[in-house]
């Protein structure tokens, strides 16, 4: 009743779920994520992420297949079943890990694979003995691959709002410090919704909210192609309203966040905003001129010390005392910014001359060099009279509207905000450009741009020295936030937050920026346990994101095209024969 | 399509058509003033430190052997890169974490084998055993890592595999260092390879003469096998034209996987080599010997042996002996921490003025 291969499918995918398990707890993130409760004290991060690889191996090895141009779905018994296999393997593994483990005297493992603790192995067992912790992993296991199986059986009319609702509760419970908050300051009641001693959602709050969220889509199904319908043939003049009253709610929402959740989330925001103005110059580089730049951290660290330097600071020299360094103006802030902005520009156009040449992985390596030589050289002793080298400088002018300083995470926030929406409207504009089609054109064929009379060396130098100019920007909020700039804060680190940021996000969709920071630099910041993994989980994104969607999360419809013209041109003979293929492979994975 | 073929890529005459770039190249104009202001930086750099005499003979000569031992490492490395790129067309950005991992393997085989004392008391098969764990770790990443991140994106645009490179880069280290704790750990030393050698007036540690020894070893194995064997023989096919060497039988997956594994053999040795040396490890000692095997790779010509050994020699002499030499003489304090710069320099000005390396063809093919 279940077929050979598909046995063969669901059992290399239960191992792969099985390894992931595993590579879970040995590096640490399964206990560490225990203390973050999501609902009530049954579901944690940790527990979920124990829950997780049976549950996706089971739902991917059973997920409809192309044969000869058509799509076959499981039915449900072979599906379940199949879920099965892979929820046994993976729990399977998992178990034999763990008694592996214990065959080990006490401690013997742990000085090799640090995260191996006690805590772990009682989590990992369900704080019960050896053998019946090892049958529960199994048991769990099956259960979940079952499940999994089942769910992919779902007819699509269920299976969407479902994923909806489960996602939006997800999100709730990482909410958790946000949330509250805001319903706190709106005079809401929020103990019925996020419970008190545990942090997370409260049973009856997760139900409420899946139940809600599970809803909405499904009534939005059935409702949505009116509204949308109706919205379309609204006359131009009322859409443009209601596209600027959009805006204005947006506008609204935006001004008032930092009031609504305090300080200390603020901060956050503020570091949102600066990763979303360096992703945003970032985007006009790689996004728009499809030069990838792995130094990006150059201009950061120039906007920085620029800014510094113009505003004034202070450094320490070797022996200890505080002076000035060897060249400072005083300039106000408003008039250092656009000095910054040119010199950044300047800088970026010196960078780019000599690589323009260049095959596109050379440059990304030169660009890389550029990064390294820019933070080695500010960290010099060499250029310690004016960078202040490993010690930095200290003391940084604050800019300031009259009497308001913006060093605090409120007003800084705003700050910000303003410099983010001055960064956005020039990257929209520029996108629907003259120059942003000649971006894209160069991008695409850089022979063919160059034969229909596109300098591509002009448009080469002006994406490095628009990029630089926004980049910047993000430097100089950086050093108004702090106040203070050390070396460390300028490796290649920088660089490739930046790139994960505008590659999950989606190259050239601004949309796909904000939501990359959102998802890359606010979660973490919401969540402190994230913070040892971050890079780690940057590494894991840029390589899935690659694989499964190049074209990012939200894909900017012409750069989608282009990363998917290869998959395309393989699969035009499947389209050819059966229309349906393209229906459900829309999504364009392997 | 002709990216994937390897070959020379052969370009029509483009059609010209006269803009204010054209008229005015500013690429052309900002290489030569690089050249010249870097031709004129090294010769007065040079001779006013010659001239101030601040460092004694015996000073250079240290300095000179000392690049010659790291040259060697970074020699072993880059090869991985040049395979690669011969064969794929793409930079394995994280083949410094292949190495990487080699050498933490081997850190902790040294450790429980110092415990024990046999690490001072058999030091030769010891040292055979450190290098095994290293080789056969570092060729199960450098596989592993083929399998998982390139070879679904094989037929995709180029910059496509390299952002999954960094991702894999990125993702490796912060592995290590959640599996076995983000601090460094000290490299036993090993007994017999204390002391110092004098050779013609040079002073030369054991552990680099095994260094040197060993890179030279390889090298020459690789040669052999590249030159010698049926899979040599496919690998060179390969590199020529994917398609037909596809057309003539040879299994091109099996050949890029041998490929990456001798790359990870590569690395692994240096990854020891690297540890003993400089007695340290930790997760994220790949990347700047990455990123310096590149250039040495780059510098030499991508895809030559005989390049990789002369890239890793001239970067590591240069990047020993060049601080001391070109800054001490215009004042410039603490020439040490000014090494990755003039590292990265060269990359950047051979990436500029000679792409094809030491031993290319001067052009870059354009894809």
């Amino acid at each position: 009743m279940i077929g050979s291969k598909l046995l063969r499918r669901a059992a290399i995918a239960g191992l792969i779920g099985g390894i992931a398990i595993i590579y879970l707890a040995l590096v640490g993130m399964i206990e560490k994520f225990e203390a973050r409760h999501l609902i009530g004290d049954w579901l944690n991060l940790g527990r979920l992420m124990l829950a997780l690889p049976p549950l996706l191996a089971a739902y991917l090895a059973t997920r409809p297949r192309v044969q000869a141009g058509r799509v076959v779905r499981l039915s449900r018994g072979p599906a379940i079943t199949a879920g099965l296999v892979s929820g046994v393997l993976a729990g399977g593994l998992a178990a034999l890990w763990v008694a592996f483990v214990h065959l080990f005297p006490d401690g013997a493992v742990r000085n090799i694979f640090v995260a191996v603790s006690p805590t772990l192995l009682s989590i990992m067992t369900f704080g019960k003995s050896l053998l019946v912790g090892a049958l529960l992993l199994v048991v769990v296991g099956a259960v979940l691959g079952a499940l999994g199986g089942a769910y992919q059986t779902l007819p699509e009319r269920l299976r969407r709002p479902l994923s909806i609702g489960l996602a939006t509760t997800f999100m709730f419970a990482l909410l958790q410090r946000i949330i509250p908050q805001l319903l706190f300051y709106l005079n809401l009641d929020s103990t019925w919704l996020y419970s008190t001693t545990f942090g997370g959602l409260t049973p009856i709050g997760a139900v409420v909210v899946f139940v809600v969220a599970t809803a909405l889509p499904a009534l939005w199904a059935s409702r949505g192609q009116m509204v949308r319908q109706r919205v379309a043939q609204l006359p131009p003049a009322r859409r443009r309203t209601l596209n600027v009253s959009r805006l204005l709610l947006l506008a609204v929402v935006l001004v008032l966040l930092p009031r609504l959740i305090g300080s200390t989330l603020s901060q956050v925001l503020g570091q949102i905003g600066i990763y979303l103005l360096m992703g945003l110059g970032l985007n006009i580089v790689v996004g728009y001129a499809g030069l990838l730049d792995l130094g990006y951290v150059a201009f950061f660290a120039t906007g920085a010390y620029l800014t510094a330097l113009f505003t004034g600071a202070h450094l320490v020299t070797s022996l200890g005392a505080v002076a000035s360094p060897d060249f400072v103006l005083h300039l106000n802030f408003y008039a250092a910014v656009p000095l910054v902005i040119l010199v950044a520009a300047f800088i970026g156009l010196l960078i780019g001359a000599p690589v323009l040449r260049l095959r596109g992985d050379y440059l990304a390596i030169v660009t890389l060099g550029f990064g390294e030589i820019a933070r080695v050289l500010v960290a010099s002793s060499w250029l310690q009279k004016f960078t202040g080298g490993p010690q930095g400088l200290r003391d940084i002018t604050d800019a300031h509207i009259g009497s308001v300083g913006f060093r605090d995470p409120q007003p800084f926030y705003y700050l910000v905000l303003a410099f983010c929406a001055l960064a956005i409207f020039v990257s929209v504009r520029l996108a629907d450009s003259r120059v942003g089609r000649a971006w894209s054109a160069m991008r695409e064929d850089e022979l063919a741009a160059e034969a229909m009379g596109i300098s591509t060396v002009r448009y080469k130098l002006l994406a490095f020295a628009m990029g630089a100019a926004v980049g910047c920007l993000s430097g100089t909020l950086f050093a108004v936030q702090i106040g203070s700039l050390t070396p460390d804060s300028f490796t290649i680190v920088v660089s490739i937050t930046a790139l994960a940021v505008v590659v999950l996000g989606g190259m050239g969709s601004i949309r796909g920026v904000v939501v990359g920071t959102m998802l890359l630099i606010g979660l973490p910041g919401l969540l402190d346990e994230f913070e040892e993994y971050r890079l780690l989980v940057y590494g894991a994104a840029l390589i899935t994101v690659m694989i499964l969607r190049p074209q990012g999360l939200i894909p900017n419809v012409r750069r989608m095209r282009e990363l998917q013209e290869e998959e395309v041109a393989q699969d035009q003979w499947l389209k050819e024969e059966a229309p349906a293929v393209t229906a459900a492979g829309g999504g364009g994975g392997s | 399509m002709t990216e994937q073929s390897g070959g020379p890529v052969e370009t029509a005459p483009r059609p010209r058509t006269v803009t204010l770039a054209e008229r005015f190249p500013i690429h052309r104009l900002t290489l030569l003033a690089v050249a010249v202001l870097v031709t004129f930086g090294v010769v007065t750099g040079s001779w006013k430190t010659i001239a101030q005499g601040g460092v004694t003979g015996a000073g250079w000569r240290l300095f000179l052997v000392f690049g010659i031992a790291q040259g060697s490492i970074y020699a072993l490395i880059a090869l991985g890169y040049s395979l690669v790129y011969g064969i794929l067309l793409m930079i394995n950005f994280a083949h410094g974490e292949v190495f990487m991992a080699g050498a933490f393997a081997s850190y902790f085989v040294a450790q429980s084998l110092e415990s024990k004392g046999l690490l001072d008391r058999d030091p030769i098969p010891s040292l055979a055993l450190l290098f095994l764990t290293a080789i056969l770790v570092s060729m199960l990443v450098a596989v592993l890592l083929e399998r998982v991140a390139y070879r679904p994106l094989r037929n995709a645009p180029r910059l496509v595999p390299l952002i999954t490179a960094i991702g894999a880069s990125l993702f490796l280290q912060y592995t290590f260092s959640g599996f076995f704790g983000s601090d460094a750990k000290g490299y036993p030393s090993v007994k017999s390879l204390n002391g110092t050698f004098n050779i013609l007036g040079f002073p030369v540690s054991r552990t680099q003469v095994l260094t040197i020894l060993t890179a030279i070893v390889m090298m020459v194995g690789l040669r052999l096998f590249i030159a010698r064997t049926k899979t040599g023989k496919a690998m060179r096919a390969v590199s020529e034209d994917k398609e037909i060497a596809s057309l003539m039988g040879i299994n091109i997956n099996q050949v890029v996987v041998t490929t990456f594994a001798i790359g990870g053999i590569l690395a692994g040795v240096a990854g020891v080599l690297f540890a003993l040396n400089f007695s340290e490890v930790d997760s994220f000692m790949g990347f700047v010997p990455g990123i310096k095997a590149f250039t040495a790779a780059v510098l030499g010509g991508i895809g030559s042996v005989t390049g990789a050994a002369i890239g890793g020699l001239i970067l590591g002499v240069a990047e020993s002996i060049g601080p001391v030499l070109l800054l001490t003489g215009i004042h410039v304090p603490a020439t040490n921490q000014l090494r990755d710069v003039v590292a990265f320099t060269i990359l950047v000005l051979v990436l500029v003025f000679r792409p094809g390396g030491i031993l290319g063809t001067g052009e870059p093919e354009k894809a």
